[in-house]
């Protein structure tokens, strides 16, 4: 008989869960370059099965949370018109030398440091996929940053020079990414040049969060948890008026 | 219940960003105002089952993981140094810089204050100074019984004085220029201070070696562009609205477990 309220609140468990997830994508609702997550669900496959072989008992089943897929849809791109402001078009990400190693984004919300090297907001160096930096002439004009990721300034003789490369790079699995927070990834496999990908200048990759879809799994979780409750409510009910009823018998 | 304080953090994130949007809306008419705009960045993740991590000895890993998130911060306030749009006022004594550089303004203070706000006047003694009668460096004075005042797009200052066929040069006006724009520290009242973000200020003639050149009688309108703020502001209150539904969703889960009968 407890099986039911133990398999409503394994029920309840993963429920609570989806709404952190939940709660988490519509927070980062305007984190750009963010992707939204999703909680996927199993039958626990250790769940015990009925009693004794033959037995007109099904096993029981518990629900269990197995992993969180990620959607790396491309996010909604926005013009913003900054200069350093750059968004990728298509697969693949930034990589940003921390001291914690290389870590990967699709926020490509950049500026430059005292140094004019071209930084994230946090100073941590844009670098391409073969480990270099950008470094701005502050002589000459503001860049310009090509399709290709080519970074290039005219100087004050109007010829163009190239100053750097951005790059954007991607994985073979992207669900081994981690997320690190500060709109960061990390990855144990080592990244390939998306060569395919277009770099996008003056443009913010939005989050890929969508607003209708958050709000109606949001109503869909908390009916859910409702029922689930009004079940393990209804289960208690039965036993208490069977051991009543029972108790009267005899 | 998590869901309650990420819910929590990502309202106190719009907050900010409503914050930001009004300061930018109230300085539209701002001269050299430049726009700023609040980014977002998500917080730690909890590894509650870490990807890549070993599921069984016959060494399957699992595929994916699960991260809980929880929730959102600001990265930084960033000011976006775009040039804003030149405005005709016809005023002798109004400047503005087309391309990169800073008027230098001497503060009380003693500090060197840096401003793209080029509405100057002179004071009592003929000398070139701000709103706030503070001293343009390097000083310009100009001299009584001046007819006409020209500065060049170099920032050459000439007076004509009535008697006199040709102008007199009185003054060449200095720029000064930081690697990281953004990361001036600003002070209220249009001026700026340099940090150790900006990196050293570097001076040098307008309209040389990549500063920009001066427009005299125009002033350099804030880069705020209406519309766009607009735009921000909506996406900034329907996202605090649906965050403050999660805190509602959480709230009648939470309400759903109290009532259950014992």
């Amino acid at each position: 008989m407890d099986n039911t309220l133990y398999v409503g609140l394994s029920r309840q468990m993963t429920l609570r869960r989806q709404l952190d997830i939940a709660a988490n994508n519509m927070a980062n609702v305007d984190t750009a370059g963010f992707k939204v997550e999703k909680l996927m669900l199993q039958t626990d496959p250790l769940s015990p099965s009925g009693v004794g072989a033959g037995s007109l008992l099904g096993p029981v089943k518990y629900v269990i949370d197995d992993g969180v897929a990620r959607d790396f849809g491309q996010g909604g791109l926005e013009r913003t018109g900054a200069t350093y402001d750059v968004a990728i078009e298509g697969d693949g990400f930034f990589t940003v030398q921390t001291k914690d190693g290389p870590r990967f984004t699709r926020d490509g919300r950049f500026t430059v440091d005292a140094q004019n090297r071209l930084v994230t907001k946090a100073g941590d160096p844009v670098v391409d996929a073969s480990g270099s930096g950008v470094t701005l002439d502050p002589q000459s004009s503001p860049p310009a940053i090509g399709k290709d990721g080519a970074v290039t300034q005219t100087d004050i003789h109007g010829q163009v020079n190239k100053v750097g490369k951005l790059s954007a790079v991607r994985f073979a699995n992207l669900s081994g990414l981690k997320k690190e927070g500060d709109n960061l990834y990390s990855s144990p496999e080592t990244p390939v040049a998306a060569n395919d990908a277009n770099i996008r200048q003056g443009m913010v990759e939005r989050s890929n969060v969508s607003p209708m879809l958050e709000i109606t799994s949001l109503i869909d979780i908390t009916r859910a948890y409702e029922r689930i409750t009004q079940m393990m409510a209804s289960n208690q009910d039965l036993s208490k008026s069977a051991v009543e009823r029972l108790g009267r018998a005899a | 219940m998590r869901a309650l304080r990420i819910a929590a953090t990502g309202m106190a994130a719009q907050q900010l960003n409503v914050e930001t949007i009004s300061n930018n809306i109230a300085n539209m008419n701002t001269v050299g105002f430049k726009k700023q705009r609040a980014e977002f960045q998500d917080l730690l993740y909890q590894n509650l089952s870490r990807p890549g991590a070993q599921s069984s000895d016959a060494g399957t890993v699992v595929p994916t993981g699960i991260q809980l998130g929880s929730g959102v911060k600001t990265g930084s306030i960033y000011r976006i140094t775009e040039q804003g749009t030149m405005t005709k006022t016809d005023n002798k004594f109004d400047l503005a810089i087309n391309g990169r550089g800073y008027f230098q303004i001497q503060l009380p203070s003693g500090d060197t204050g840096y401003t793209r706000a080029g509405n100057f006047s002179v004071n009592d003694q003929g000398q070139l100074c701000t709103v706030d009668g503070y001293l343009v460096q390097p000083q310009i004075t100009i001299p009584q019984g001046s007819t006409d005042v020209t500065i060049s797009k170099s920032g050459q200052v000439q007076a004509s004085i009535s008697g006199q066929t040709t102008p007199q040069i009185v003054g060449q006006l200095q720029l000064a220029s930081f690697y990281n724009e953004a990361g001036l520290d600003a002070i209220g009242d249009n001026y700026f201070l340099q940090s150790g973000a900006s990196g050293a200020a570097q001076t040098g003639a307008p309209n040389l070696n990549g500063m920009g050149g001066l427009l005299q009688g125009y002033t350099e309108a804030s880069n705020v562009d209406a519309v766009t703020e607009i735009t921000s502001l909506i996406v900034a209150q329907r996202a605090y609205e649906m965050n403050s539904k999660v805190v509602n969703a959480a709230d009648q889960m939470l309400s759903a477990t109290s009532q259950l009968k014992t």
